[in-house]
């Protein structure tokens, strides 16, 4: 307990310790070059009061602003001011300037390590803020798939005697379609806390071939939308790049189901893969109505997030910021746009990766 | 009547206890089940099963000693129920001795698919049938021929080199089954190739520009992302 205590209110790092060598340093020099042309040493108190107040901020805790404080003191005492070189207890006001070095030093320890806590505690505030947000958002967009679910599967065991065949088999599909995008959310939920820094998830990196992920995103999505044609486009020569398979498959398969939900009129995507210089690009293309104009901007974060929520527009939302939380999670980009000929093209890219093949050294990057 | 193979389902959910129970004696299967590890153990022991069922998240056992234990004294296939972000696990338990996975969630089609393909592969080369008969294994457009040793599409010799032809006759004799890269590595490079997944894919860009339409659309021959291959079952 009481090492925990004097751990939090003096914390040692040696970035902490360099800076304080280095202030009181550049104050000890500043001194030293005054010197000769100031025949005063009225300066000397000023400049090392300013010093024990820079490194009070500069630093965290308690333990370097104080022990500036001593330095300076000493320092101002024996160094600079006459008798040169000696402790002289006898200067007139003595004992204030220690005083006043001490005070100023624990003074502005206190109110830096103040301000701070509140910064971190705003910071995690806010991010406690979007957890709940996101929490509301999915289980608001939860209950009515699964209020969907219980009436039909309900309707089939409490009347089945007077449906017909078809009424059953249109009820029991719509709750397993429901069912089935209810289990894509979850995976987008834990694709997400996959790479949620804070829990010290990581990336599983590792040189993929283009084809393999992709040819598994597809027939993935097929099972779920086996009427949606996909193109695919890759380039001839095979292609590896370095990336987290799951992950990448996920952002596919959500632009494809995308594609399929929010295309309204479309039928196709094109997939196609593009290899530049120092990034892959990847596109998902579809031939439906495109983007509204008005979401465009803001289709990858919160407020886009919401607005397509309040639309009705169940998915697209979520769906589009775990793609692009897992794209900038490889170091990638994504973006959006309406094409010219019509429907919605989305766009992300990944970095080439460093390591061509031969290597075996494939470590796990955070 | 013929004899249905019997199947251990070991699953501590009640509900998909009762799915797969279903949707298995609907096709022509015997079930039985388990609901803990121990359980599991017990009646593997008593009852015999052809085929286990082996959900990796039983609560009283880690399942990769349920598999080890199980393969110290039995060959009997185990067919693994992983979660889809598993890789690690799905490899582990296949390293460990399992035949096969399926991922939550799985339709009954791939369920049914899977027990068909793991029980057909015990039964052994006795009655790996056509194959071992006349040493040709025929997917759709897709002959492997063993003697030969050549692969054919669509009638065509598809020119491969001497490792791809060792890849794709391996996969072949494993039809329907996931081969881990490890696995196939150690086949084909000696028990001493390195960990390099990344030689083997290669080899396989290179197998399905070869003998697939699109190589992003495989017909042939499947990726499992992050664990292995497959290759289509034969024909019969």
């Amino acid at each position: 307990m009481l090492r925990r205590t004097i751990e939090r209110l003096l914390p040692f790092s040696w970035r902490d310790l360099a800076a304080t060598v280095g202030i009181i340093g550049l104050a000890a020099l500043l001194c030293a070059a005054l010197k000769p042309i100031s025949d005063s040493d009225f300066h000397v108190p000023l400049i090392f009061v300013l010093a024990v107040l820079m490194v009070s901020l500069a630093t965290d805790g308690y333990l370097f602003g104080v022990l500036s404080s001593v330095i300076a003191v000493l320092g101002v005492n024996i160094v600079f001011t006459y008798p040169y070189f000696q402790m002289d207890f006898s200067m007139t006001g003595y004992p204030l300037t220690f005083l006043c070095m001490f005070a100023v030093s624990i003074i502005t320890c206190t109110l830096t390590s103040r301000v701070r806590k509140s910064e971190k505690v705003k910071a995690e505030a806010e991010r406690e803020k979007m957890r709940a947000n996101l929490l509301r958002a999915i289980s608001h967009d939860f209950r009515t798939p699964l209020t969907g679910m219980i009436g039909a599967t309900n309707v089939v065991l409490e009347n089945g005697d007077h449906l017909s065949e078809a009424e059953k088999t249109a009820l029991l599909t719509g709750a397993r379609n429901d069912a089935e995008w209810l289990i894509h959310m979850v995976e987008n939920l834990l694709s997400i806390t996959r790479i949620d820094a804070d829990s010290g998830a990581e990336l599983h990196k590792e040189p993929q071939a283009v084809e393999e992920v992709l040819g598994e995103a597809v027939s993935r999505f097929h099972r779920q939308y086996p009427a949606f044609r996909v193109e695919i486009r890759i380039p001839e020569e095979p292609l590896f790049v370095e990336m987290d398979a799951t992950l990448i498959e996920q952002v596919l398969i959500n632009l494809l189901i995308n594609a399929a939900i929010h295309g309204h009129t479309a039928d196709t995507a094109v997939v196609s893969v593009e290899s530049g210089a120092e990034q892959v690009s990847v596109s998902v293309e579809d031939n439906g109505e495109g983007i509204r104009k008005e979401l465009l901007p803001h289709l990858f974060d919160e407020y886009g997030a919401r607005n397509a929520r309040e639309r009705e527009n169940r998915n697209m939302g979520i769906g589009l910021s775990v793609c692009s939380t897992i794209v900038k999670a490889h170091g990638g980009q994504m973006h959006a746009e309406n094409p010219p000929g019509g429907g919605a093209r989305f766009t992300f890219t990944l970095p080439h990766s460093a390591a061509q093949m031969g290597g075996s050294d494939y470590g796990i990057e955070t | 009547m013929a004899l249905r193979p019997k199947i251990l389902v070991a699953e501590d959910e009640e509900r998909i206890v009762g799915f797969i129970s279903a949707v298995l004696t609907a096709n022509g299967y015997d079930v039985i089940t388990a609901g803990s590890g121990k359980e599991t153990r017990s009646m593997l022991a008593s009852h015999c099963p052809d085929l286990v069922l082996l959900d990796l998240g039983l609560p009283d056992m880690d399942g990769m000693d349920i598999i080890r234990s199980t393969r110290e004294w039995t060959q009997l296939p185990i067919v693994v129920v992983t979660a889809r972000d598993g890789e690690r696990d799905k490899v582990a338990a296949l390293d460990a001795g399992a035949d096969d996975y399926i991922t939550k969630p799985f339709g009954t089609h791939e369920l049914l698919a899977r027990i068909r393909t793991a029980l057909r592969h015990a039964r052994g080369s006795a009655s790996s049938d056509a194959l071992s008969a006349s040493g040709i294994f025929t997917a759709g457009r897709l002959t492997i021929d063993y003697n030969k040793r050549w692969v054919l599409v669509d009638g065509e010799n598809v020119h491969l080199t001497q490792n791809e032809y060792k890849i794709v006759s391996l996969l072949g004799l494993h039809a329907g089954k996931v081969l881990t890269y490890d696995y196939i590595l150690k086949s084909i490079w000696g028990p001493s190739a390195s960990g390099d997944n990344q030689v083997l894919r290669v080899h396989m860009a290179n197998i399905r520009r070869k003998i697939e339409r699109s190589p992003a659309e495989p017909e042939f021959i499947f990726t499992e992302v992050g664990v292995g291959y497959r290759i289509v079952e034969g024909d019969n």
